[in-house]
């Protein structure tokens, strides 16, 4: 197991490191410039000069490169051209929003997901099921933005239950630093982690809902069911063990898109986390930024599936078992 | 049937449903403050400044931010007259005099203090345009401080400005652009680091606010300064809170979660915010106006013409051909006026009666025939030598306007003949094109000072050479006019005619086509009081807005 996780953490930094080389790249190689932010600046030939060589863009690529990785690995990010702060504190303000909003999607994604999926695949062919898939069809063919926009609209503005953006109440919390602005700060996440977590959830049940089919109709389902034991037993101890294994797969690649999805609720539900972080960066070719930014999330999205394939291993001992004697 | 465990997990978790909702509710709480100083300002806003050191900055919620915490020495007063210094009202200098035609003295007011209490003295001024005019930090505002020779201090409160030259708008130079900082508190942070300086982050000025707070992409808060030497503001906290566009900022309005947005921009946003019960809005002019800018000068080579628009002829054509109300009318509908030439409302030489070149497609057509430029192929465009009358229009993709405009002239050429098509480029890829001098054609947006006197020279003249003048417009009589108007001029009669010369003159070239100029309409709850906005800066009278006390809300009331 001990081998097993190291060669997996080592392909985990490959792809992390290949991730940044090619964003480094495909960031410096886009058309436009990071100094030149507005119509109405006016930055003599001289100050661009100044500015090239304050930032180290006046040296090849090869050479801004290799600095850069040196600089990160001294665990300096750089500086950001367009927040006029150290990238490090830029991220480390905008990554707990991104990651609380992910992991309370995460949430509502799985638990929602998981029940919907058991409760289609217990009522197979009947109402329930046939009314609660087609929903579940209709919300996973949203788009998540889409989504998020009806959710704030009908929420927010309409009913006005629910804030129609921010982090917090700024009037009421401006920091938060008393449990009941901690509950304001929930109640402003509701909406964004219901946009995302709603799109996932209905992805998760109807994978939920194929493999718990599958299983339930296994003879070590029937077995259980003559020793006499209860429904509610065969199903959430024996049969949905086994049909995790495919959800757990979910989560490994739910990561992903609660990331990229973020970028798009966090623009919605002006959520200042790091996808709106990165998009602006990448407008305004803020090039430590983007690069930043690009090396959390694919370490984030790399750790989740490290975590999805260890669950995996825990869920199946059979994996366990192949890993140990390998 | 519930079983007693079910009924009493029920009853626990209503306790807790009911714990939390006592939790949320104590938040919202109304405690505190009464009285005439209570009122709480949330501005929802679509951006968020880079750093609250206003020498560095030019984003326009960096000035509303900064302009509250640091004083001018005087301000643009509200008939925002720029000329002369009669309609200039004091800030940090309690008065003014002229010593010679050439040097004006400042007295500062002896009770202004820094907010960590120190006096603000004249070696702070002196100090503060040694910055503004440093290379080193590179200020936007540089170009503005030109005329300036020197600024020196004669005594602790006494503070003297030297210009190169006399000219009408010589007191607004010195005093609109400088917000005067805290030499004690700058003076060791080398200028190269001006950029990020940490005081940008956390701000101590000398304004009728305090720097509270600043979390990073959601809001800023500032609060009134009740020990103030001018007077306690009665609004006494201002929260900016940052919205990714302007249509969730105009939902967070309409839903109560802000108080007032400065600009709706759109007419649907219009009707949107202004329907709504408990929200007033109120019209002010524009500073922006926006223009078609052809380029003269050949792509790769700005010495050569381009083979189109180095065509005076052409030009004038492609300027009548274009139907302005009806683009105007389609993308703005009352919220803009065409502009009788290169300028926003905001502009004094504002004058409807300034000669253009009619919109007339008939006398375009003929124009264009005459030239030479007929279709000869019969495939709807025209062409000449061989060649179609066809060109490349570059617009950002972050401007829902300049791309909506885009495709709407794009129609209108091609019923005159002419084939346009359309580069949608990002916002960092059209500025580099534009300034490189890489388009045939491109959709500009101008933000203006409330004076011509610098943005016209940027944009038109060829001082604006390597700058704004991305079209490489140069015709000698026009720099002549705008020099006589902004620095010869005796009087602002003298100087308004010269600036209608030019702008005429300029009209007669067609260096571009001027589509619209900008009418602005804030929106604010209703429970504010004594709202007046100044057009080029819109919470400048910000000190004299009130909540009165039967209006205050809980949002008023809350206490820290």
């Amino acid at each position: 197991m001990a081998t097993w996780l190291v060669r997996r953490l080592a392909a985990s930094i490959a792809i992390v490191f290949a991730v940044v080389t090619i964003t480094f790249f495909v960031i410096h190689a886009a058309p436009g410039s990071p100094f030149l932010p507005a119509e109405s600046q006016h930055l003599t030939p001289e100050t661009l000069r100044r500015l090239s060589t304050e930032f180290g863009l006046d040296r090849s690529l090869p050479e801004q490169y290799l600095l850069f990785l040196r600089n990160v690995v001294r665990g300096n990010l750089g500086q950001s051209f367009a927040l006029r702060r150290p990238v490090a504190d830029a991220l480390a303000d905008a990554i707990p929003n991104t990651f609380t909003l992910a992991l309370a999607a995460l949430i509502i994604d799985f638990a929602l997901g998981l029940a919907l999926g058991i409760y289609q695949a217990v009522r197979a062919g009947r109402v329930g099921d046939v009314v609660s898939g087609n929903g579940a069809l209709l919300v996973n063919s949203m788009p998540v933005f889409w989504l998020g926009l009806v959710l704030l609209l009908v929420f927010g503005q309409w009913l006005r239950w629910a804030p129609v953006g921010g982090l917090s109440n700024p009037v009421l919390c401006p920091r938060l630093d008393s449990p009941a602005c901690g509950l304001d700060f929930l109640w402003h996440l509701t909406l964004p982690a219901l946009t995302l977590g709603l799109v996932g959830a209905a992805s998760t049940a109807r994978y939920q809902r194929a493999a718990m089919l599958e299983v339930i109709r296994q003879d070590f389902v029937r077995t259980a069911r003559a020793k006499g034991l209860r429904e509610r037993r065969v199903l959430l101890v024996h049969a949905l063990r086994n049909a995790l294994l495919p959800v757990i797969t979910l989560f490994g690649l739910a990561f992903p898109f609660l990331f990229t999805g973020a970028v798009l609720v966090e623009t919605v539900f002006a959520w200042p986390g790091m996808g709106r972080l990165a998009v602006n960066a990448i407008f305004q070719r803020d090039y430590p930024v983007v690069t930043g930014a690009a090396l959390l999330t694919s370490a984030m999205v790399v750790l989740g599936n490290l975590i999805a394939d260890v669950l995996y291993a825990v869920a199946d001992p059979r994996i366990r078992v192949r890993s140990e004697t390998a | 049937m519930p079983t007693p465990r079910t009924r009493l997990s029920d009853r626990r978790i209503a306790t807790l449903a009911l714990a939390a909702l006592a939790w949320l509710t104590a938040c919202e709480r109304p405690v505190g403050c009464t009285g005439d100083y209570c009122g709480t300002l949330v501005i929802a806003t679509a951006g968020e400044p880079d750093i609250l050191l206003p020498v560095v900055s030019e984003f326009s919620v960096t000035r509303d931010v900064a302009d509250r915490l640091f004083l001018k020495l005087a301000d643009v007063g509200p008939s925002g007259n720029t000329s002369g210094d009669e309609d200039f009202q004091p800030q940090l200098a309690e008065r003014w005099e002229w010593d010679a035609p050439t040097t004006l003295v400042f007295h500062l007011d002896p009770r202004a203090r820094w907010q960590d209490g120190q006096p603000v003295t004249a070696a702070d001024v002196a100090f503060t345009y040694d910055a503004y005019t440093d290379t080193l930090v590179n200020s936007p505002f540089r170009p503005s401080l030109r005329q300036i020779a020197a600024v020196t201090t004669r005594d602790s409160l006494t503070v003297v400005f030297r210009f190169r030259q006399r000219y009408p708008e010589m007191f607004y130079d010195a005093v609109y652009h400088l917000r005067i900082l805290p030499a004690h508190l700058l003076r060791e942070l080398p200028r190269t680091q001006w950029h990020s300086a940490p005081f940008g982050r956390a701000p101590v000025g000398d304004g009728p606010y305090r720097f509270v707070a600043w979390k990073a992409g959601e809001s800023i808060e500032i609060a009134a300064d009740s020990t103030f030497f001018r007077g306690r503001p009665h609004i006494r906290r201002v929260i900016w809170r940052f919205t990714p566009d302007q249509t969730v900022a105009v939902t967070q309005l309409i839903a109560g979660d802000a108080d007032a947005v400065e600009v709706l921009v759109s007419p649907d946003n219009v009707q949107r915010a202004c329907a709504e019960p408990q929200l007033a809005c109120y019209p002010y002019k524009g500073a922006a106006y926006g223009y078609v800018a052809f380029n003269l000068a050949a792509q790769g080579d700005t010495s050569k013409p381009h083979p189109l628009f180095g065509d005076r002829d052409l030009r004038r054509a492609l300027v009548m051909a274009t139907d302005r109300e009806r683009l105007l009318h389609n993308v703005f509908g009352d919220l803009a006026k065409v502009p009788p030439g290169p300028m926003p409302q905001l502009w004094w030489i504002w004058d409807p009666e300034i000669r253009g070149l009619p919109d007339d497609s008939g006398q375009a057509a003929r124009l264009l025939t005459r030239s030479g430029w007929i279709d000869s192929d019969g495939d709807g465009i025209r062409d000449k030598d061989g060649h179609p009358l066809s060109f490349r229009l570059l617009v950002p993709t972050t401007s829902a306007v300049r791309r909506t405009y885009a495709r709407l002239l794009q129609e209108q050429f091609r019923t005159a003949g002419v084939d346009v098509q359309i580069d949608e480029v990002d916002f960092s890829v059209f500025t580099e094109r534009a300034r490189t001098g890489r388009f045939d054609a491109l959709i500009a947006v101008w933000n203006s000072d409330p004076t011509p006197s610098s943005g016209f020279t940027q944009t038109w003249t060829r001082g604006g050479f390597g700058r704004s003048n991305y079209g490489r417009y140069d015709n000698p009589d026009v720099d002549r006019l705008v020099d006589q108007a902004v620095v010869s001029a005796g009087s602002r009669d003298q100087a308004r005619r010269a600036w209608r010369a030019a702008i005429e003159t300029l009209n007669r070239d067609a260096p571009g086509i001027m589509l619209f100029a900008t009418s602005n309409v804030a929106a604010f709850h209703k429970r504010f009081a004594d709202v007046t906005i100044r057009p080029d800066s819109w919470l400048a009278q910000l000190a004299t807005w009130r909540v009165p006390a039967d209006r205050l809300t809980d949002r008023d009331r809350v206490e820290h």
